[in-house]
């Protein structure tokens, strides 16, 4: 069994963020959504991964990721370039996958459970593909599978009127090499992609049956600020936090904490938790850090209250003020205008960015 | 579709006919690999198939 990864796509919905690098790279509790991905393929067995690339974080990508030599797995990368969907990717990767299967995972996805028991269920069968639902209260607005009683797929409608179940296509996959054959015979659709449903289709028109595995805990597809923050959350309330750094007396720290060992939580600091503190950052006095924030690297947070947060890193926070439920970039600074004439915000705001003032 | 790769020789990365086409002559987008890669790499009839349907790899 080997992995794909794809980890293309432009990220539009998260600019301004991916204005500067892809969206498999922005941290979810102070790590790389990419690397959950790999974590995940790792823990059910998968050690040979080729991934996807596409037009934009190409050298942001293999730079985080090398030869995957640091994960234990051995990473192959493959460019597809022109963002020509799904079944292309898979198609792109014919050559690495060769006649093993494969699991086709979406790089900017969080599964609380990984895909070890995607996998075990593909594996004890003799199956064409096998693919992840889950139960949603809104099936209308999903790409619907239609499954007998034991589970093999009957059918795939995209977006169904009166949908015959509420099982919703998750967008992690399992195949066979067959998939191939299938995806020789595909024809782009409306939208110029070569869509890996129709690929599914295809096996399932050629009479291999399709393995249905029910994800029953979170997942997450990352692709809006909001669900950086709502991924952020998930991680956090489920992930073992060491505190390794320097909390000093006088700081006061309530719940879980991660604190890198060369972070330090000042003197009249307050941190509740789950948070995570990264490398080289400092929260100074007169800060509080409150519950679901993850606060990046090389960061000094001084006066400022914030949670539900992500600060992705390399920041200077020193305002007087509440930040709650946001997203702020790499280098991004939050100063004080007190003292400032005439009174009034000051802002250097990208193309793309959200403010509420 | 037919989908169509090239392997670089020299650090295995795999890149697609698209990406090869559009830019005819490239350095092998692989991190600190050298190669140069082109086109013409890939075989006769494997370019005869992707410019012959060179509309469908556009987006």
């Amino acid at each position: 069994m080997k992995g794909v990864l794809l980890s293309g796509g432009t990220g539009s919905r998260l600019r301004p963020i991916t204005h500067t690098g892809p969206k498999q790279l922005v941290p979810v509790a102070n790590k790389p959504v990419l690397e959950y991905a790999i974590e995940d393929l790792k823990e059910a067995g998968i050690t040979e991964i080729g991934v996807i690339l596409g037009n934009k974080g190409r050298e942001e990508i293999q730079e985080l990721l090398g030869d995957g030599s640091k994960y234990e797995v051995d990473i192959t990368y493959i460019v597809q370039g022109n963002p020509l969907g799904l079944a292309h990717a898979a198609g792109c990767a014919q050559d690495f996958v060769g006649d093993d299967d494969f699991v086709m995972y979406l790089g900017d996805n969080i599964l609380k459970s990984g895909v070890t028991e995607l996998v075990e269920s593909f594996e004890a069968g003799d199956y064409g593909a096998g693919i992840a639902l889950q139960e949603v209260e809104n099936p209308q607005a999903f790409g619907i599978a239609d499954v007998d009683d034991q589970g093999n797929v009957t059918e795939l409608i995209e977006k169904p009127d009166e949908p015959p179940t509420n099982l919703a296509l998750i967008g992690m996959y399992v195949f066979s090499p067959a998939v191939f054959d299938a995806i020789d015979d595909l024809e782009p659709s409306w939208r110029g992609e070569l869509e890996i449903t129709d690929a599914i289709q295809a096996l399932l028109e050629d009479d291999y049956e399709i393995d249905s595995h029910v994800v029953t805990g979170w997942w997450k597809d990352t692709g809006k600020p909001e669900d950086i923050l709502e991924a952020n959350r998930l991680v956090l309330e489920d992930t073992e936090l060491n505190t390794a750094g320097v909390v000093e007396d006088g700081a006061e720290t309530n719940g879980r904490i991660g604190l890198a060992d060369s972070a330090v939580i000042k003197d009249g600091a307050v941190v509740r938790g789950p948070v995570s503190i990264a490398e080289n950052t400092t929260v100074k006095s007169g800060t509080y850090i409150g519950p679901y924030t993850s606060i990046g690297a090389n960061s000094t947070l001084e006066g400022i209250h914030i949670e539900n947060s992500v600060v992705i890193g390399d920041s200077e926070i020193t305002a007087n003020g509440r930040i709650v439920d946001s997203l702020l970039g790499r280098k991004a600074n939050v100063e004080s205008a007190e003292n400032h004439l005439p009174e009034g915000r000051r802002l250097v705001v990208g193309e793309n960015s959200q403010l509420k003032l | 579709m037919r989908i169509i790769t090239h392997t670089c020789p020299a650090c295995g990365t795999i890149v697609a006919a698209n990406e090869l086409e559009d830019n005819r002559v490239m350095k092998c987008p692989g991190l600190d690999c050298q190669e140069v890669l082109h086109f013409e790499d890939l075989p006769e009839n494997a370019r005869e198939h992707f410019l012959e349907n060179r509309d469908r790899y556009q987006i």
